[in-house]
This record gives structure tokens, sequence and C-alpha cells, in this order.
């Protein structure tokens, strides 16, 4: 799937390097960023950590056998095939052009393509993440080995929770809110669109009651990686692990109350544009404390460069970056000018892309030994992770630029004084996509072919490996 | 301890004054100052639809004086739509079923951007526009080369005759209908007892569903006339009955 | 598991006071109580929604965690509904001059 959005990705980068489009018509484009939102967002970001290094570490870690429920999780499974089949096919049969984000009532109305389709897949993989969430929800409080007690998890393993809980508490509404525009579509029953006495207002509501939660469940999980890699790393103590860990929760807890800062402009009232600005200020405390914490974790700390660590290096100037900007999304008169443009854009992927996919890159070169026994080709994992580091910064950052100069997003075509700054962002983002393709095929996928001898001496080198995780092997 | 307790409080006290910054701006920007010029948009599946109160209309293109502050009264077609102009760090919604608006002063003349910003469907991108910052002077030379042999209230005035509204809604009161003379901006009291400001959001209400407005000592007999007015025409009658409050009489010209 | 699981007669007692209470808001659908409709329709759909909690899906023989974890539930939908209801009642406060 990320393969899929991220080919999307380039189609629309490619198309923007001429002001009037160079590739396709406005409405496939509109079709490929619908498709390069919902597939990212859906069907990679929410999954990829949960599903692959959280099933993978939760039992481990907390020294179970296996999690609360494992049929619960082979289902979930299928169940994310299938959600995944059903937007395949909106995709292969024509596409669907309303945005990831199903804004009414362009989506329950005035849209002829594959809605219904797209909208299906999503609500049933929906089901897929409330059953992992639920599942790792179950087995941290019940199936903890005797003397691992909460406050000696490891610290993935709080972030692996608070984004279960986000899971469960938020996931059903979505499902709602895209249940209720199917309902609208077909039968006409009126809930969002005016013209048959609808709000369209009230779907703005829905959508981002879980869809701001879910970016934090996005990158939570990735918070939790490079915890535990600075950690490792550093070779020393995480600084202030209490704080780190409640600042996992108070990121769940708080995710929940700032939705209306994507209403700014949508005619919702002042008072709550008001209160949900301030409310996404709070936000940034325990988004601060984690980036303090771990500068704390590196500081005098005996830092090795290998690639896990380069990538989680890569996170935490990203994700600050991706972070402070969000303040600027937060403070009320800024984001009335930024909002809906292409600085919009650069933040959510400096978190998304610069957080959570390096953090996701980080975790998987850093756990493929624990999970395939064998080791990957160091040299041209760091390689790989320095160039997708500059590449990232290459495509992004002349968006930041492009939004404040008042480039909105989602367009095909664009004023020529904008050209320069797309053409850097587009090439930075070939070149990252052909270096991201890289370093997954030949440092986790062709190279991994060495002894299992090297474990052994892996696990000298890194002592952070052999807590928890190495107990429970043995 | 000294250091953590520096480390904390000074980025809070950034966030703070950022966060008061902020809202006392968009709180600023969300009461349009007395007496600005005011401006009618409908968005419209891939393009901008203005008109001037004075009468005349514009598509994707605005023509506004310089240093005169400027209201803009919107609404939608169809699916929301967002009025952007960077230059002016101005975006509000554009919302079917409702009135939204924003307002600014442009300071410098010469020709804007204006965006759609909120994604609207396929030619989203196209629908572009832009705004022309004229002199007082030009302003008011625009004006009368463009000028229509009719104002908004009274294209509204003719609305209402050719809709049929005057058969009821007699100006002495004794027809099917209130006496719409004297009441916009005044308070109704619906028969249920509920208080209501006779403002655009109501007379659009009413005209489009009636029966959601029952009033005390009228039969509910007004029919919907929902698909027979646009958006723009009902923004007309909006302007004659508002016209028809402030006394000043308004004639077919 | 702390649990007794309830006897077949209790759930047949619920499944008919769930009935009852589904023909009652029907029924009163047809009588016209102005602004009590909604409210009348909203508490008889609560009770309902109580006794499929409550005995359908165990919450009265559950204890400790697992209340905790449904009062978690009901907190996060009233705090959905409270922002939303908030946003809606707080609109008409600054109200631009109409069109």
């Amino acid at each position: 799937m990320f393969f899929i959005g991220g080919a999307a990705a380039v189609m629309m980068r490619l198309h923007l390097i001429e002001p009037a489009g160079a590739l396709v018509q406005p409405e496939t484009y509109n079709k490929l960023f619908t498709m390069h939102g919902v597939v990212m967002v859906f069907f990679f970001l929410i999954p990829s950590i949960p599903a692959t290094l959280g099933n993978f570490l939760v039992p481990m870690m907390i020294g179970a056998r296996d999690l609360a429920f494992p049929r619960l999780n082979l289902l979930s499974w299928y169940v994310y095939i299938t959600g995944a089949a059903f937007t395949l096919y909106a995709l292969i049969s024509g596409g669907v052009d309303t945005g990831w984000t199903f804004y009414t009532p362009l989506s329950s109305h005035y849209l002829n393509t594959h809605v219904i389709t797209t909208a299906l897949g999503v609500f049933i993989t929906g089901f897929s993440s409330i059953l992992t969430g639920l599942n790792f929800i179950v087995t941290i409080h019940k199936m903890r080995a005797p003397g691992m007690t909460w406050k000696r998890m490891p610290l993935f393993l709080w972030s692996i929770y608070a984004a279960s809980v986000i899971f469960v508490l938020a996931t059903p509404v979505l499902a709602i809110a895209l249940f209720l525009v199917g309902l609208e579509r077909i039968f006409h029953v009126g809930i969002f669109d005016p013209a048959i006495g609808g709000d369209p207002v009230l779907f703005q509501h829905l959508f981002w009651f879980y869809s701001h939660p879910a970016v934090y469940i996005m990158i939570l999980p990735g918070m939790g990686v490079v915890s535990e890699l600075v950690t490792c790393f550093s070779k020393k103590k995480p600084f202030g692990y209490i704080f780190i860990a409640y600042s996992s929760l108070a990121i769940a807890v708080f995710s929940f109350l700032v939705w209306g800062h994507h209403l700014f402009v949508s005619s919702q009232s002042v008072y709550a544009g008001f209160i949900s600005s301030a409310l996404s200020f709070a936000l940034a405390i325990p988004s601060a404390i984690k980036v303090f914490n771990w500068t704390a974790t590196l500081y005098k700390g005996s830092i090795s460069y290998q690639a896990p660590m380069l990538y989680a290096l890569g996170f935490i100037g990203l994700f600050t970056m991706g972070g402070l900007t969000g303040l600027f999304l937060a403070s009320l008169a800024t984001g009335v000018h930024l909002h809906d443009t292409y600085f919009v854009i650069a933040h959510f992927h400096y978190i998304m892309v610069g957080g959570a996919v390096m953090a996701y890159l980080g975790g998987i070169h850093f756990w493929w030994p624990k999970i395939t026994g064998r080791l990957y080709h160091d040299g041209w994992a760091r390689f790989a992770a320095l160039v997708i580091f500059v590449g990232f910064n290459l495509t992004f950052f002349p968006q930041y630029m492009l939004g404040y100069l008042g480039m909105p997003r989602r367009y095909a075509v664009y004023p020529a004084e904008f050209q320069v700054l797309d053409v850097m962002s587009s090439a930075g983002a070939s070149h990252t996509r052909r270096r991201l393709l890289d370093s997954i095929r030949l440092s986790s996928l062709v190279h991994p072919l060495w002894t299992r001898s090297r474990i052994e001496s892996l696990e000298r080198e890194r002592p952070g490996m052999g807590d928890a995780i190495a107990a429970s092997h043995r | 301890m000294a250091l953590e307790i520096t480390g904390i409080a000074i980025p809070s006290l950034i966030c703070i004054f950022l966060f008061l910054w902020g809202a006392s701006l968009f709180f600023a920007a969300a009461q349009s100052p007395q007496g600005a010029m005011a401006i009618f948009v409908v968005g419209k599946q891939w393009m901008w639809h203005l008109q001037h109160p004075e009468g005349p209309r514009e598509i994707n293109q605005l023509h506004i004086p310089v240093d005169v502050p400027v209201r803009l009264t919107m609404t939608s077609e169809d699916v929301i739509h967002d009025f952007f102009v960077p230059a002016f760090r101005m975006k509000m919604d554009v919302v079917p079923g409702r009135y939204t608006s924003e307002w600014f002063e442009a300071t410098k003349p010469g020709s804007y951007h204006l965006f759609c910003a909120q994604y609207c469907g396929t030619l989203h991108s196209g629908m572009t526009g832009t705004i022309e910052v004229m002199s007082l002077t030009g302003y008011a030379q625009w004006l009368r080369e463009n000028s229509t042999a009719e104002s908004m209230a009274q294209m509204g005035l003719q609305l209402f005759s050719r809709l049929g509204c005057d058969t009821c809604h007699l100006s002495d009161g004794t027809g099917a209908g209130p006496a719409l003379q004297g009441r916009f901006g005044k308070q109704v009291t619906l028969r249920d007892g509920q208080n209501r400001v006779m403002d655009g959001a109501y007379v659009r209400q009413s005209i489009l569903d009636p029966a959601s407005l029952p009033l005390p000592n009228y039969r509910p007999v007004m029919p919907t006339f929902r698909g027979q007015v646009s958006e723009e025409h009902i923004l007309q009658l909006i302007a004659y009955i508002k016209s028809l409050a402030s006394g000043e009489r308004t004639q077919a010209p | 598991m702390n649990e007794e699981n309830p006897s077949v007669e209790t759930y047949i007692v619920v499944f008919v006071a769930l009935l009852i209470l589904a023909a009652l808001t029907t029924g009163i659908a047809y009588i016209n109580l102005g602004t009590l409709n909604t409210v009348v329709a909203l508490a008889i759909a609560a009770v309902k929604m109580s006794l499929v909690g409550l005995f359908f899906m165990h919450l009265w023989y559950s204890r400790g965690l697992t209340r905790i974890v449904v009062l978690a539930g009901f907190f996060w939908l009233a705090l959905m509904v409270l922002f939303t209801l908030a946003d809606v009642f707080s609109r008409s406060w600054i109200k631009p001059p109409g069109p």
C-alpha cells in the first residue's frame, strides 16, 4: 500500500513541475491526491508501527507469550486486507476524488466517483484498528510478567498503549461519520447536505474528532520507537522516564480536545476556535516534554551513530520543526492565513514522514535482527538514512515557503510565480522516493544475509536490546 | 533545577504571548468595522459570482477601492468553497445554506490573487480570480462605467413581484402574509414562542423553508421557493426587504 | 473474571422491557409534545441503552476496570457532543450585521 501511495505522490509532484500541470488532467490529479491521502493515512501510517513492531514487540516487552487475543489479531489482519481490497477496487475501477477528508456535501451529493467503495474500505479497516487497539490494551493490562510493573515498562509500550486508547475511542466516530455519508448518498437522508436539511460543518466536527487524534495514533508509536532508540544508542537511562511515559497519555487525552483547530475558517464559532487554539497550544507541552527529554538523554551520552540512531536523530529534528510550525497553525491569526495552504502540507509531512516514517524505518532497522535473525548492511542503511533526510527536507521545506506565499493545497494548476519552489519540491520528491526504495531494498530486504553470530555481538553492542526483550526471549 | 524552570517558563511565556496575540487578531477579524463597503459573494462549482449593492455583477473578479474596509457576505450554491486572498491574509469558508463573512481593507492598489482554498471538486484549482484594488477615483469611475440599470434592492423588488411575493405580503398588512415594511432587523416571535431576529439568514430560511418558521396569526400557506430562486436572487430579495426597513423607498427604475 | 452470569429469565425480562420501550417510542411519535418530542425520545433511548449495557453486556455484574473502561467511553462521547454543541451555541454570540 505504501508503494501505491508513494507512486501517487510522485505523480503529483511531477505533475506540478509546470504551472499549468505537466502530466494529468485536474480530475486525475484530484484522484491522485485522494488516493495518496487515503492510502497513506488509513492503510500505511495508522497501521504501520502498531501492526508490525507493535504486534511483535508488545508481548515480548511485557514477557507474555502472545497478545491477549491472538485470533482476534489474525482477524484484524484479514479485516485490514478486506478494507484495503475495497479501496484498491475503487482505485482500479476509476478512482475517487473527494480528498481524504471526504468533506460534505461534496462527497455526499456532488461527486460521481467511487465514494461509497472507498468509504466502505476505510470503514472496514477501522474495525481492524479497533481490534488491534483493544488487543494491546488488554494485553498490557492483564498479561504483564511478574515484576513488570507499569513504571518499569519500556517506553514504547506506554506510547503504544496511549495510541491504542485513541484507536478504541476515536475510530468508531470516523466509522459513523463515513456511514452517515453513505446513508446520505444512497438514501438522501438529510444529515450533512444543507439542501435537505443537514449541516455540512457537523461532518467536519465528526471527521476531525477522529482524524485529529488519528495523527497521534500515527506519531505516538513513532515517539515510542524513538524513545527506545535514543536510550539504546546513547547508552544511558532515559532522562525523565516518568515524564515521557505520562506525556504519551497526556497527548492521547488532549488530542481529543483540539479538533476545532481544523475548523478555524469553517464558519465555526469564534469562541470555539478560541478554545481549540488554546488547547492546541496546551498540546504542545507534552510534545515538547518528549523532545526535551530525548535531548537530555542524548546529553553526555556516548552516542553511536548507527543506522537506527540516524533515523531517530532525524526524527527528533524533523518532528521539532513540524511541531513548531504547528504552533503557527494553532495560533488563530496565522492559522487563518495558512489554513489549507502548502504550509499545512509541509507541517503534517514533517510530522508524518519526518516523524512517523523515520521512526518506522528506524524501528524496523533496529529490530530487524530480532525479527529475522539477520542483520542488514549497516553502511548502506546509514547512507539511506542520510539520503532520505536530505531528500525529505528538499521536498517539504520549499512547501513551507509556498504555503506562506499563499499557494492553496489540492491545486492541479497554479500561478506561475510559485514555479521555482514547486520544482525544488518535485526534485526533492523524486530523489527521496528513489532513495527510500533503495533503503528498503538494499538495507533491509536484500542485504540482510549476515550470520547469526553477528546478532550475539550486536546484543553486546546494544545494551538497550538486552533488557526486557532478551529477558523474554531466553 | 533553576535551568529546568527557565527552560519551561520561557517557551511557555512565548506560547502564551503568541496565543493571545493570535486570538486578539482573530477576534478583530471576525467583526467588521461599522460602515464597511458591502460585497456579496456566491461560490458555485467552479466560479465566483460577486455583486456590488449598487448593482454591478462580476465573475472571478472583484473591483474594490483602496483604503476602504470591504465586507464580504458569502454563501455557496453547492459545496463548501473558501474565499482566500493571500495578500490580505484573509480566508473564510463559503458554506452552502448559511452566510459567512469576512472583511479586509486593501492598503495598496494593485491586482491580487483570489483562490478557492477549500477543495470543491474537479476544477477546484481553476476556481481562482483577481481582486483589483483601485484608487478611490478609479473605483468611482469603474462603478460608473459598469453601472447597471438597477441596484440590488431594485432587482429584489422585481423578483418580489415576479415570484408573486407581493400578492400575499401586502404593504398594508391585510394579505395572507405579514407586511414586510420596517420589519428587517426587528425581533419576530414564532408560534412556539421562540424569538428570532429577522436578519438575512431568517429571510433566506423563510423563502426556502417557510414551514419551519410558523408565525402566530398567519396560516402556514406559503410554499417553498427552493429551486425557483438562486442564492444570488435570495441576496437581492434580502437587499430589497432590508431597504424596506430603512424607510428608503425602492422603486422600479 | 469475577462475573456471575445473569439467568435466562433476566434476559427475557430485559428483552420484553426493551420491546415495550420500543413500542412506547413508536406510540409517542404520534403525539405532538412540542419541544418535549426530542427529550422524551432521547430519554427512552437512554433507558434502552442502559438496559442493554447493564444486562446484555454484563456491566451490572462487572467491577473495576471494565466499568472504568465503559465510563471512559461515555466520557469521551460527552466530550465530543459538548465541544460540537459549544460551537453550535456560541456561533451567534458574535453576530456580524446580516446581509
